[in-house]
């Protein structure tokens, strides 16, 4: 209750720099209160003002709070390249970026040559900490960035089309050519997923700790594995891709298709939330804003297409290829194709991307992968020869959350992360398109009564099963046919009876109904002599 | 109807004159003046004849009774003695006694006094009065002549009065007044009562009383008495009824209690406005420290109290105090003590130290055979331990080491002189320590020995002969490489030479038979000499990328013998394997599933890997067919250039060193054995350096032959035919708004046409006509009505490329709320209630606590007392509740300090 901020008088007039702030502190305290009070002038329940005015004060008190832990928390903000003159961003290099960074940043641009195992693809887990790589022929390998050491690398002898860290660096589940695997750390396998088939690409749902995957049949699975239940199990039926990625915002599954489509999938539902074409050749690679708002997605056609995912509508169309795609957490989306990764940035904010820098690695080498990495800096890309990282100024969030990733993460730390992670595991029914409306009130249902039909249907039932109940044989002069007839009649009718009386019911009311649009319908003066007739 | 014109009388009577006297004497209430005054109002008027002969018949009633009213005082003694009884007076209720006697005795009923004395009772205000009057006045008025009559009636009365005594009417006026108490003309009975009594004012005062005992003793005292009490002018009103009583007590008291309670508003508005209440705020936790336990303690027992009071005894203190005194002065040290002790203390630390370091030195120190030991063990852990490959070479150097050893000095081979010199006494003379130790080293040998024979066989896999593995093991790759070649070259001359044994008899000793046989040997000879060209030239290759070739060979298995026709096999394969996973598929499904690549290419390829694997197989063995395949392979030279492409294409660049050369020889090979293929390939060559030197190769680590150029020289043209390929026969439009449609009909469903029945109306045209029934169609039409509308709310109805499901989840509906909550009666406001989070991983640490407190918070076991009043500023919105906290925190006090009370007394 002690939380008593002393908030600056209005009335005071404050010198300048200190109302800048002021005014800084009230965008922030706008963004942290999430939206508009209610108007509570227009309710009548006095009671009710006063508790939800009390709470109004309380949300005030929280949003400023943390508009200023954030602006004495947080006070590093991201930078970017900004040219002068008639430089150009895009035109800087790596070289000359090295040139001014300092050592710790500058350890993050080399280029890691395995020409043995293939195409790599790399994930990060959620803090940036640990890389896990992939090559197509088998090779394994889970890397600590911060220190660069190799924490564990193996030879599955087979291959291997997607790797990816589960909830924490622990474990990684890797889709081999049959099955998917899931090992620890040290390289242990511990589940080998038969259900899953020969998949094509895996991601994982860290608030629902689901594991989906998507196979060469076009099988979208989702897997708990926590307990280890399968959730659900759809034929897309729209055939095989690798195309799969989840919306980090609500956890809606996005699988792009040969045919052009996008489609989105909840585990709950058997059928695509949304279906949307997007190209009209086969879909490359995807990529979601991280606040969920935005995707990018690029066709075979050779266009990168930005959707505005609130209204399902094309913000941006970008010409070029790209193999894969990967939004920062900053918001700059990474295209790579061939030996070329384009960044494109948007600092205006208007959400109309432009280009902000480019790295060509060796010519030959193929991009199989771009990841950012969260909270640095850095670009990794995984390609033919092994895999590279690059330094994007701008890319990744300055400021982390302990509570939600910790790149510094003790095991200790880890291990209570762990626990809360699991208690706080959202149930799969929870992913739906919009989660901000989980515990509204429900729209009007659209199927709220039965059909006719329906209820025809359960009268039916239930006078079969009247008609089927056995008569229990009474004293002697009662078991006549006549009377046994009789009795199932009456047995039906009461079975039927409730239905009748809704029935009358409903029709009654729909009769008032009607009587009362006769009355609109007729002008006022005469409204009461349509009664009166009606009466008469 | 006469009382009525008397009373009329009787006013204007009273209004010449009226006694002062009875206004303080007599009460009357409204009720009756007001009833009289009706009846004033409304009383018949009489014949003038009709009330004379009234008049007459009870002449002095009327002013028998304007003396009555005038002069109570003087006709108590004839009421007294008359005796009215209490009943009949009727003091507690005057109202219903008159309306008795009015209804009981309507003639005798003159009550005009009482009438102006309730006016003057009632109408306390002046004006009140003249209002009365001026009514009257207009009663008057309306009875003018009756008034005047009356008056002249008076008149002529005392006239005749005057008349018949001869005296002044003065003196009948005063007569009058007083012969009131006499004139009563008719026995007084029951029936006819007084007319006090009938006025209702027949009360006994106490005058009348004490006019009997005038002049008697004691009458003055008594008279004084009554004349306090008149002064006063109280009289004891009847006490009301119980109920009305205890209902007027309750209301008096409710509003006194109303008011107390009022007071309570604020405190319980602030209460019930509090988001929380906090009972258990200020709880005292009791002592703290062992100082403040320490300071309440009193002394109890003997024992105790006897230290007390020497702890406490002030000799005792003060010489304590004198004593610490002393005693710091004694602390006092020299500077050289000081000195001595901190030299002192050095000394002995550095002597520790010294004998630390020592003990540390000695521990180290171990004897030969600890270390012997030590070493066993360490090798033995060394060979079970898994090791990375640095490791692996070294340890199999050392082992190796060790068998050479071994081999050159048998030393557990019974050569040592302590081990002859037991042979030569005999094992059996020996104890069994000496055997043992000699069936040890045999057994050591053996081992080594066995060993030996161990690895031989895993490094020759093949069917070679043990002094070339030797040789192998030494030898680099590009040696082996070489010898292998030079063994494939030996192989292909033994079979080139080796006579062929041509079977006398069966078919094949057909002539026929024969003289193809030989044509196909011809063939084959002349295929394996070529072979042996290209043998040898790639092993002068071989000889010339010496320097060139990559250390990175060490893993290369027994398999890598041939060296480097294999890995011209192996390559294609590579790129196959890469070019499926670039499009992603397995290298079975590649083919069927390849649609990047145009359907020949992948045939091309195809063909090549087939073409490169038998290449592989017959290599070595049999000459004729790989001839066959290699002209394969260059009748189709267009195709191989595909097929590089597609290799560059793919993302094949893995072995860039290793594998350009080869490429490089195996071209070379090809041109040597034909001349225009070669040409071909040559050209393809030139023109890939041609486009190396056009791209700009900065940064390029790889310096083969083959390099990015191609992909250029490769995208440039293809890639507009291959989107075109790609989307050459999709309709991507039209089949994704088919789908749409069947989505939105699955979900909207389109309505039934309203079909008539087979065989309804069709026997009559008139049926016909008409047509279905029009309910029918009425439903139906609303039915369409209803899907367009719903079509037309769907969140894709303006989205020409999207859907969007708007199936129902039942497993997510949980997750929303069925009806509004209780309080809220608008959604928008509920909606909004909840929008912000309220949970630690969304607010600060500081408001998170604000926002999830509980409405009570109160520690288990803590007695709720009753708040207790305290003044609230009604206007101020305090948040919490610190008064009841703290009225809480004093009772419980009080409790405790009970709970201590008690708790002394039952110890003591």
């Amino acid at each position: 209750m002690g939380v008593k901020q002393e908030n600056g008088d209005p009335e005071n007039i404050l010198p300048p720099i200190e109302q800048e702030l002021s005014h800084e502190l009230d965008t922030k305290v706008k963004k942290y209160l999430r939206g508009e009070g209610a108007n509570l002038e227009v309710l009548k329940d006095k009671k009710l003002k006063g508790q939800l005015s009390v709470r109004e004060d309380l949300y005030g008190i929280s949003a400023k709070a943390a508009a200023k832990a954030e602006k004495w928390l947080m006070p590093s903000k991201g930078g970017y390249l900004e040219a002068e003159g008639i430089e150009k961003t895009w035109r800087i290099k790596q070289d000359a970026i090295n040139r001014e960074v300092d050592i710790s940043s500058a350890k993050n641009q080399y280029d890691i040559v395995l020409p043995d195992f293939g195409p790599y693809t790399l994930d990060f887990t959620s803090s940036g900490r640990y890389m896990a790589a992939a090559g197509r022929k088998g090779h394994l390998a889970v890397v600590d960035m911060k220190n660069m050491s190799l924490i564990k690398e193996m030879q599955v002898r087979e291959t291997v089309r997607d790797i990816l860290f589960l909830h924490n660096e622990l474990f990684f589940a890797a889709a081999q050519k049959k099955y998917p695997y899931i090992y620890n750390r040290d390289g242990v396998e511990l589940h080998c997923l038969k259900e899953h088939g020969a998949v094509t690409r895996l991601q994982f749902l860290k608030n629902h700790f689901l594991l989906v995957s998507i196979n060469k049949f076009g099988q979208l699975r989702y897997q708990d594995v926590t307990m280890g239940e399968m959730i659900s199990n759809f034929r897309t039926g729209l055939g095989r891709t690798d195309v799969m990625l989840a919306n980090p915002f609500n956890g809606v599954v996005a699988l792009g298709h040969s045919g052009g489509t996008v489609s989105m999938w909840k585990p709950t539902s058997a059928v695509p939330l949304v279906k949307m074409l997007c190209h009209p050749g086969p879909i490359t690679a995807m990529a979601f804003h991280p606040n969920g708002n935005l995707m990018a997605t690029s066709g075979k056609e050779k266009k990168i297409k930005i959707w505005d995912l609130r209204k399902f509508e094309v913000l941006q169309n970008i010409p070029g290829h790209a193999k894969t795609l990967d939004f920062s957490q900053k918001g700059l989306l990474a295209a790579g194709t061939g030996s070329y990764v384009q960044i494109l940035g948007d600092f205006s904010g208007s959400r109309i991307y432009s280009r902000y820098m480019g790295h060509s690695i060796v010519k030959g080498y193929q991009i199989g992968k771009v990841a950012f990495r969260p909270y640095e800096d850095v670009l990794g890309i995984g390609h033919s020869m092994g895999w590279s990282s690059i330094l994007i100024p701008g890319s990744g969030e300055p400021n982390f959350d302990t509570w939600l990733a910790n790149p510094f993460e003790t095991s200790k730390q880890r291990r209570e992360k762990e626990i809360h992670s699991l208690l706080d595991k959202l149930p799969p029914e929870t992913i739906m398109l919009d989660p901000s409306k989980i515990g509204t009130v429900k729209s009007a249902k659209k199927k709220d009564k039965p059909t006719k039909e329906e209820k025809e249907a359960e009268m039916e039932a239930v006078v079969e099963a009247a008609k089927g109940t056995a008569i229990r044989k009474k004293t002697k002069g009662k078991n006549k046919p006549s009377k046994i007839a009789v009795k199932k009649k009456k047995i039906v009718e009461r079975a039927k009876r409730p239905f009748l009386e809704k029935q009358m019911e409903e029709e009654n009311v729909a009769k008032k109904k009607q009587k009362i649009s006769e009355e609109i319908s007729l002008p006022t003066a005469l409204q009461r002599f349509a009664r009166k007739k009606a009466t008469a | 109807m006469k009382m009525v014109e008397k009373k009329r009388k009787s006013r204007d009577v009273k209004k010449h004159d009226r006694p002062p006297k009875f206004n303080k004497t007599s009460k009357f209430n409204k009720k009756s003046g007001k009833r009289t005054d009706e009846k004033r109002r409304t009383g018949p008027r009489l014949p003038q004849a009709l009330r004379k002969e009234l008049d007459r018949v009870n002449p002095n009633d009327q002013y028998s009774s304007e003396e009555d009213d005038d002069e109570g005082v003087r006709n108590d003694v004839y009421e007294y003695e008359e005796g009215v009884p209490e009943e009949e007076s009727k003091k507690n209720r005057r109202f219903d006694s008159i309306e008795n006697y009015e209804y009981q005795l309507p003639e005798d009923f003159e009550d005009e006094n009482v009438v102006s004395d309730d006016d003057d009772n009632d109408f306390d205000g002046v004006e009140n009065k003249i209002a009365g009057r001026d009514s009257k006045r207009g009663d008057l008025d309306k009875l003018g002549d009756d008034v005047e009559d009356e008056d002249a009636d008076d008149e002529r009365h005392l006239r005749m009065l005057q008349g018949i005594t001869g005296m002044p009417s003065q003196a009948f006026e005063g007569r009058k007044k007083n012969k009131v108490v006499v004139s009563e003309g008719y026995p007084e009975s029951e029936y006819n009562p007084t007319r006090d009594i009938l006025d209702g004012d027949g009360r006994i005062s106490i005058e009348d009383l004490m006019e009997s005992i005038q002049g008697k003793p004691g009458y003055r005292e008594l008279l004084n008495i009554t004349r306090q009490v008149e002064k006063k002018g109280k009289l004891l009103q009847a006490p009301l009824p119980k109920e009305d009583r205890d209902r007027l007590e309750r209301k008096a008291a409710y509003e006194l209690s109303k008011k107390d309670i009022t007071k309570w508003e604020p405190l319980v508005k602030r209460n019930r406005e509090t988001p929380t209440i906090i009972f258990d705020k200020d709880t005292d936790l009791g002592f703290s420290t062992v100082g403040a336990i320490a300071s309440e303690f009193e002394p109890r027992t003997e024992f105790e109290k006897k230290m007390s009071s020497l702890v406490h005894d002030d000799k005792v203190a003060t010489a304590h105090k004198e004593d610490g005194s002393k005693l710091l002065e004694l602390n006092k040290i020299s500077l050289e003590d000081y000195v001595n002790n901190r030299n002192h203390i050095a000394k002995m630390r550095s002597l520790l130290f010294r004998h630390e370091v020592k003990m540390k030195r000695v521990k180290k120190i171990k004897s030969k055979t600890y270390h012997r030991l030590l070493k066993k063990e360490r090798l033995k852990g060394s060979v079970g331990m898994p090791m990375d490959a640095e490791e692996a070479k070294e340890l199999a150097m050392k082992q190796e080491f060790k068998r050479a050893e071994e081999r050159m000095t048998l030393r557990h081979k019974n050569q040592s002189k302590w081990a002859q010199r037991i042979v030569k006494r005999g094992l059996d003379a020996q104890d069994e320590g000496t055997r043992a130790a000699m069936a040890e080293q045999l057994h050591q040998h053996a081992l080594l020995t066995r060993k030996m024979k161990t690895m031989k066989d895993s490094s020759s896999s093949d069917d070679s002969s043990d002094e070339e593995d030797s040789e192998n093991e030494g030898g680099s790759d590009q040696d082996e490489a070489s010898k292998l070649l030079a063994k494939a070259r030996d192989k292909t001359m033994q079979v080139l030479e080796g006579d062929d044994e041509v079977p006398d008899s069966g078919v094949l000793s057909l002539p026929f038979m024969k003289r193809a046989l030989k044509k196909k040997k011809e063939a084959a000879d002349a295929e394996a000499r070529l072979t042996i060209q290209d043998f040898e030239l790639s092993m002068k290759q071989m000889e010339d990328t010496d320097e060139a070739e990559n250390s990175k060979t060490g893993t290369v298995s027994g398999r890598r013998v041939f060296g480097a026709s294999k890995m011209q096999v192996k390559e294609p394969k590579n790129k196959i394997r890469s070019s499926s996973i670039f499009s992603d598929s397995e290298a079975e499904l590649e083919a069927e599933e390849d649609i990047d690549v145009g359907l020949g290419r992948t045939d091309g390829m195809q063909n090549n890997i087939n073409v490169n694997s038998v290449l592989l197989d017959v290599d070595a063995s049999i000459p004729e067919d790989s001839v066959l395949k290699v002209s394969e392979i260059v009748r189709d030279p267009g195709h191989k250039k595909t097929y590089e492409v597609s290799i560059l294409q793919s993302d094949a660049w893995k072995k860039m060193s290793s594998s350009c050369p080869n490429e490089v020889d195996t071209n070379g090979k090809r041109s040597r054995k034909v001349v225009e293929p070669a040409i071909h390939n040559q050209d393809v060559e030139l023109k890939e350096e041609g486009e190396d030197s056009d791209a700009d190769s900065e940064g390029q680590m790889v310096d083969g032959i083959l390099s990015p150029g191609h992909i250029s020289s490769y995208k440039l043209p293809s890639q507009a035919e291959l989107i075109r390929e790609a989307f050459a026969g999709d309709d991507v439009q039209a089949e994704f708004s088919k789908d749409k449609e069947e989505i939105i009909n699955e979900e909207n469903p389109e309505p039934e046409k309203p079909v008539q029945l087979p065989g309804w109306g069709q026997w009559t045209c008139v049926q016909k006509k008409k047509g279905l029934p029009s309910w029918v169609l009425e439903e139906h039409k609303n039915a369409k009505r209803k899907r367009e509308e719903a079509l037309r709310k769907r969140k894709d109805a303006h989205l020409k490329n999207v859907i969007v499901s708007e199936k129902l989840d039942k497993k997510a509906e949980k997750l929303f709320s069925g009806t509004l909550p209780y309080p809220f009666t608008s959604k928008e406001v509920f909606e909004q209630s909840i929008r912000m989070p309220i949970g630690p991983e969304f607010n600060p640490a500081t408001a998170v606590r604000a926002l999830n407190r509980p409405e009570v918070v109160k520690k288990q076991g803590l007695i709720i007392q009753p708040i207790n009043y305290e003044d609230v500023d009604p206007h101020e919105r305090g948040e919490e509740h610190r008064g009841s906290g703290q009225k809480q925190r004093q009772n419980q006090r009080i409790i405790r300090s009970q709970g201590r009370v008690k708790a002394v007394v039952a110890k003591s």
